[in-house]
């Protein structure tokens, strides 16, 4: 679709409001042969009923629950159908119903939505959303294969069977046009993994120099292998409820609103368009983009950027009344599978203008710690360690994601990351040189769960409602 | 040109069913193959074979984007997204283009065909509203708009989108 009509744009009304009360999660390993996959989704929803500082007792709470939606990737890697019957089984839920979502990378944050939209409409008082992916039954490469399926199977599967190689020609692309350093690229990684280092369930944490990003082997180029997020394999869950519910369960409830956006399986597919406007944008903004546009045969979303994501932040900003990104929004998380699709969101979500995305990057406002000034970041990103740094268990990231947001608002970062007993569950030490990377009294949190080359995505927006 | 990208496959087989293609895709030996139709795209895979470039457009007049004289599509679709009815084939003669973006592959995923490291190459094809990506027969420096034509494999073909490359003019 080239042209909108008014349906088309409708925002989201849901019927009543939507909150989040609580969130659990696993640590995330390359390879888990310890435990099983429902075992690890038991520890995700083990730790969302027991370690929340929720007011009732966690079979109490978990008696209030009466809906599940759950977000897996890929039946393919663990050759299972059905694996929602399972879990929802191992985890006591039967005869509850449950609903399983499937949305590429985006299924995390597809499965917060369909969550909320049960909750908005009455379909539930209380909904659990969990999700996991379990990608080390096979080598590498062979998971490689698997996902490269997430692209098209008769024009595009066959000329890589390796994903990196559809997000590399609009890292390409991207930096062409807006003259991108790709030292900008680096930075981007060494930021989100040396965050990781702060978070016992990450799985890539690593200090790191750009000069060593840049050094390293090539995947598939410009992309280089600390660019590239791992197979991983963990979960993670979050509770949804009404207003009345969240504030029996907690003190510290948050606000929520979702909505999605989505684009062509094909990069090549997206045709030109106009770009649909935030709130604190203008046409005369881009008048200068669309000029150099023409100059070059570009387009909009084109390789530069995605519709998809623009549509769901479009959506979402007007259904939690934000009117500027950078002033309203107090963190995000973004889908850092790759460096360069952390960076082209940037533009997307509207913290910068179309085509500054990479002085953004430059200006530190995307750190806990602005480097250049000492001063905390307007919009830290990525503080859980993101998808490089982190994980992405891809069906859990999206839940994940929401589950660091609201901890960050609930002023709990440091109950979660620098407790050392959490380290040690998972047989890790907390660091010595440990530090906090709780934001100051943020308000508003977002998180972008992003699949293939932007065909589907979700826009996560958690507000303090205490 | 010996250095030339060479497909490491063996033609894939084909059923013709009323004229449509269905590729055979052995996942696991004979008893396990995926029977995957090309449907009404068979045109073009076929065309590949054949050494020609087949492309879609909509000449519905009553479309509220074509007007009825529609840009073509590659990859080709036998519907408008924009009014629902039958797109047209066109033969795109002498195809030719540009590299619009493109990536150095150095390792793909099991089972890759290609013979690495090759050029991954999206092609921008005059009076085509999409990018078709390919890959390309060369393996000298590249950069965004160099110019390259069109080669098809019509001795042995895979009966794949293998069946187009491309190479540096």
């Amino acid at each position: 679709m080239i042209e909108f009509k008014t349906g088309n744009l409708r925002v989201p009304k849901w019927t009543r409001p939507v909150y989040m009360v609580a969130a659990g999660t696993t640590d995330y390993r390359k390879r888990y042969p310890a435990k099983k996959l429902e075992e690890l989704c038991m520890m995700a929803f083990r730790m969302l009923l027991e370690e929340n500082d929720l007011k009732m007792d966690p079979l109490e709470v978990k008696g209030l629950i009466n809906f599940a939606c759950y977000g897996e990737f890929a039946d393919h890697f663990q050759d299972q159908l059905l694996c929602e019957a399972k879990v929802h089984d191992y985890l006591g839920l039967d005869l509850l119903p449950n609903v399983g979502i499937k949305t590429g990378g985006a299924t995390g944050g597809s499965a917060m939505l369909m969550g909320a939209t049960t909750v908005a409409s009455g379909m539930a008082d209380c909904a659990l959303v969990l999700g996991w992916e379990r990608m080390d039954e096979v080598k590498t490469w062979t998971g490689n294969y698997y996902i490269s399926t997430a692209a098209c199977k008769d024009f595009e599967t066959r000329l890589a069977r390796n994903y990196a190689s559809y997000y590399a020609p609009m890292a390409r692309r991207f930096q062409e046009m807006y003259n991108v350093d790709e030292r900008v690229r680096a930075e981007i990684a060494v930021k989100n993994r040396g965050y990781a280092c702060f978070s016992p369930f990450s799985q890539q944490p690593g200090v790191h120099t750009i000069d060593e990003v840049l050094e390293g082997e090539i995947v598939s180029d410009p992309l280089r292998f600390l660019e590239c997020c791992a197979m991983s394999v963990g979960s993670a869950a979050a509770l949804l409820c009404t207003e009345e519910l969240a504030h029996q369960l907690t003190d510290q409830p948050a606000r929520l609103y979702v909505a999605g956006g989505s684009h062509t399986l094909r990069t090549g597919d997206r045709r030109p368009m106009r770009i649909p406007l935030l709130p604190n944008e203008s046409e005369e903004d881009y008048r200068e983009l669309y000029q150099e546009m023409e100059k070059t045969d570009g387009r909009w979303p084109g390789f530069e950027s995605f519709g998809a994501t623009r549509f769901a932040a479009y959506m979402a900003y007007r259904m939690a009344g934000i009117k500027d990104p950078l002033e309203d929004l107090d963190l995000v998380e973004t889908h850092d599978a790759f460096t360069i699709s952390d960076l082209q969101t940037y533009g997307d979500v509207g913290l910068t203008l179309y085509g500054r995305e990479q002085d953004y990057v430059t200006s530190g406002e995307c750190y806990h710690e602005n480097p250049h000034t000492g001063q905390p970041g307007k919009c830290p990103s990525n503080l859980s360690g993101g998808l490089l740094g982190t994980t992405h268990a891809v069906g859990a990231t999206g839940i994940f994601q929401a589950g660091e947001v609201l901890w960050q608002l609930q002023n709990n970062y440091d109950k979660f990351h620098g407790d050392p007993r959490i380290w040690e569950r998972y047989g890790k030490k907390k660091p010595p040189d440990w530090k906090s990377l709780q934001v100051k009294d943020p308000r508003r949190g977002l998180a972008i769960s992003h699949a293939g080359v932007g065909s589907h995505v979700v826009c996560t927006i958690l507000e303090k409602a205490f | 040109m010996a250095n030339d990208v060479k497909l490491r496959t063996t033609p894939s087989e084909i059923t013709n069913i009323e004229d449509v293609w269905v590729l055979h895709f052995p996942r696991f030996g004979k008893e396990g193959t995926h029977y995957h139709t090309y449907g009404m795209l068979t045109p073009y895979f076929k065309g590949l074979t054949e050494g020609r470039l087949m492309a879609t457009r909509c000449v519905n007049e009553a479309c509220p984007i074509s007007n009825g004289h529609g840009e073509k599509w590659l990859p080709p679709r036998s519907d408008c997204p924009d009014c629902h009815q039958p797109m047209q084939w066109a033969q795109i003669t002498d195809p030719h283009g540009y590299i619009y973006s493109y990536t150095f592959v150095e390792r793909g995923g099991t089972g890759l065909e290609v013979e690495c490291p090759y050029y991954q190459i999206d092609v921008k094809i005059e009076g085509v509203c999409t990018i078709l990506k390919g890959y390309l027969l060369d393996r000298k420096p590249i950069k965004i708009g160099d110019k390259v034509k069109a080669v098809f494999r019509t001795e042995s073909p895979t009966n794949t989108c293998l069946d187009i490359a491309w190479q540096l003019l």
